[in-house]
């Protein structure tokens, strides 16, 4: 029965198309295999580029600045202000408005906060309080975000007769950089240029507002509290002008004088000929 | 993980032994090829390496048994034929056997296992208690009674 048994199974076979066909199965499931954890690490790594992306793009987003808050005392800074209204940088454009820059941690805060720390800040107080005058622009390419701005840092500034509030386009304040000025002393030193040619914008870098205004109001001749050494000045420079006038105009007398005599000393080396020949030739062509 | 070419000698060397397994446990042709896959997919995807080649033909077994026991516990598949099979199943009567086999494969399952496992695999009770995790005793047992069985049913002399 043994042999018997043994005989019977062992006459049992797995076809050869069954054994082809699980050879052909396990590689293709083997082959598939190894891709599920690539698969896997592709799908982490998407994720990851995904988060990377929106990191990116979210810091993009906040470190872009779309506005700037220029303050301008002595000290001239500028704040960088991004979409969300945050500051995310601080620019000192005179030593003092770096020394300020250094001084008050405003980064990352909202722009009236910001505005008003600095405003509160010992040295700006002190300046105020010496009756200084603080001018602030703000400027960006967005128009209803400059608009809210300045409206913000108006309601900031509200009690303060010596603050003044601007606003002013994107292409003015690059200007104003181009000349190492923040906006409100850029805007200040074209006033002054235009009353005074010989201005260069190192001189309005380190003036205090309230020096620049008072220099514009001397010279532009008006203003109420430049007074009488306003009005001189304007006056001296009236007088100069004539002064000027009158040496052209008698530099050009002298002129005429001199053509005058030198024509008198060649009538005078041949007196009466030369004349006559003169006056004949003159009444010959007259005629 | 196994190379193609181990797998493709494991099929050569173990696949009539699945194949017998199946026999014994399944009966229908059309699971086979189930159990085929099931158990080389896991020899190929196996990456413990085995002891022995004996180890290894006892893992084919056990893994075996354990696939096709898993096949019969599922409900839908002991209820229903699929439609691609449907066509073949009335022309399918099964392959001839030998009149040994069909008696074999008469008895009842416990009992040709341990047919199968002491009469073709040539292993003694100890080891088929050790892979059915079986008493050595219940096989003992399980063996006498399989015996009687077919000699009732063949006539034989009983020579085991």
């Amino acid at each position: 029965m043994r042999k018997e048994i043994y005989s019977a199974f062992d006459s049992v076979h797995a076809s050869r198309e069954l054994k082809d066909r699980t050879r052909a199965f396990t590689a293709r499931r083997q082959a598939s295999r190894p891709r599920s954890p690539r698969r896997w690490v592709a799908a982490v790594a998407a994720a990851c580029l995904l988060l990377a992306a929106a990191g990116i793009g979210g810091h993009w987003l906040y470190f872009t600045p779309t506005a700037a808050i220029s303050i301008d005392v002595n000290p001239s800074l500028e704040l960088e202000v991004n979409r969300f209204d945050r500051v995310i940088g601080v620019e000192g454009y005179n030593e003092d408005g770096r020394a300020l820059a250094a001084l008050v941690d405003v980064t990352f805060q909202r722009y009236d906060q910001a505005v008003e720390e600095i405003l509160n800040s010992e040295t700006v107080t002190a300046l105020l309080a010496r009756d200084e005058v603080v001018t602030i622009t703000v400027t960006g390419s967005d128009t209803a975000q400059c608009h809210r701005l300045l409206s913000g840092v108006e309601g900031e500034t509200a009690g303060q007769p010596n603050v003044h509030c601007h606003s002013a386009n994107h292409d003015q304040v690059e200007q104003a950089h181009e000349h190492g000025l923040s906006y409100g002393k850029y805007q200040a030193y074209l006033e002054l240029r235009a009353l005074d040619p010989d201005l260069t914008p190192e001189d309005v870098a380190d003036m205090t507002m309230g020096e620049i205004r008072d220099l514009l109001r001397a010279l532009s001749g008006q203003g109420p509290d430049s007074g009488q050494n306003g009005r001189g000045e304007g006056h001296h420079g009236q007088e100069h002008n004539q002064e000027g006038a009158r040496e052209t105009h008698a530099g050009q007398q002298g002129g005429a004088q001199g053509a005058g005599q030198g024509n008198g000393a060649q009538g005078g080396g041949n007196q009466g000929n030369g004349n006559g020949s003169q006056g004949a030739g003159g009444h010959r062509y007259g005629r | 993980m196994r190379s193609e070419r181990e797998v493709h000698t494991a099929i050569e060397r173990y696949g009539d032994t699945v194949q017998r397994l199946c026999l014994i446990r399944l009966k229908s042709h059309a699971d086979t090829e189930d159990i085929f896959q099931t158990v080389f997919l896991k020899y190929a995807l196996r990456d413990a390496p085995f002891d022995s080649e004996a180890h290894e033909k006892a893992w084919f077994i056990r893994v075996t048994l354990n696939a096709c026991k898993d096949l019969l516990k599922s409900f839908f598949r002991s209820r229903t034929v699929s439609l691609e099979e449907l066509p073949g199943l009335a022309a399918q009567a099964g392959p001839e056997y030998s009149p040994v086999l069909e008696a074999v494969l008469a008895l009842p399952q416990k009992y040709r296992d341990v047919v199968y496992l002491h009469y073709y695999e040539g292993y003694t009770a100890a080891e088929i208690g050790a892979l059915l995790k079986k008493n050595t005793n219940t096989v003992y047992t399980l063996l006498s009674r399989a015996r009687e069985q077919l000699r009732e049913t063949l006539g034989g002399d009983g020579d085991a």
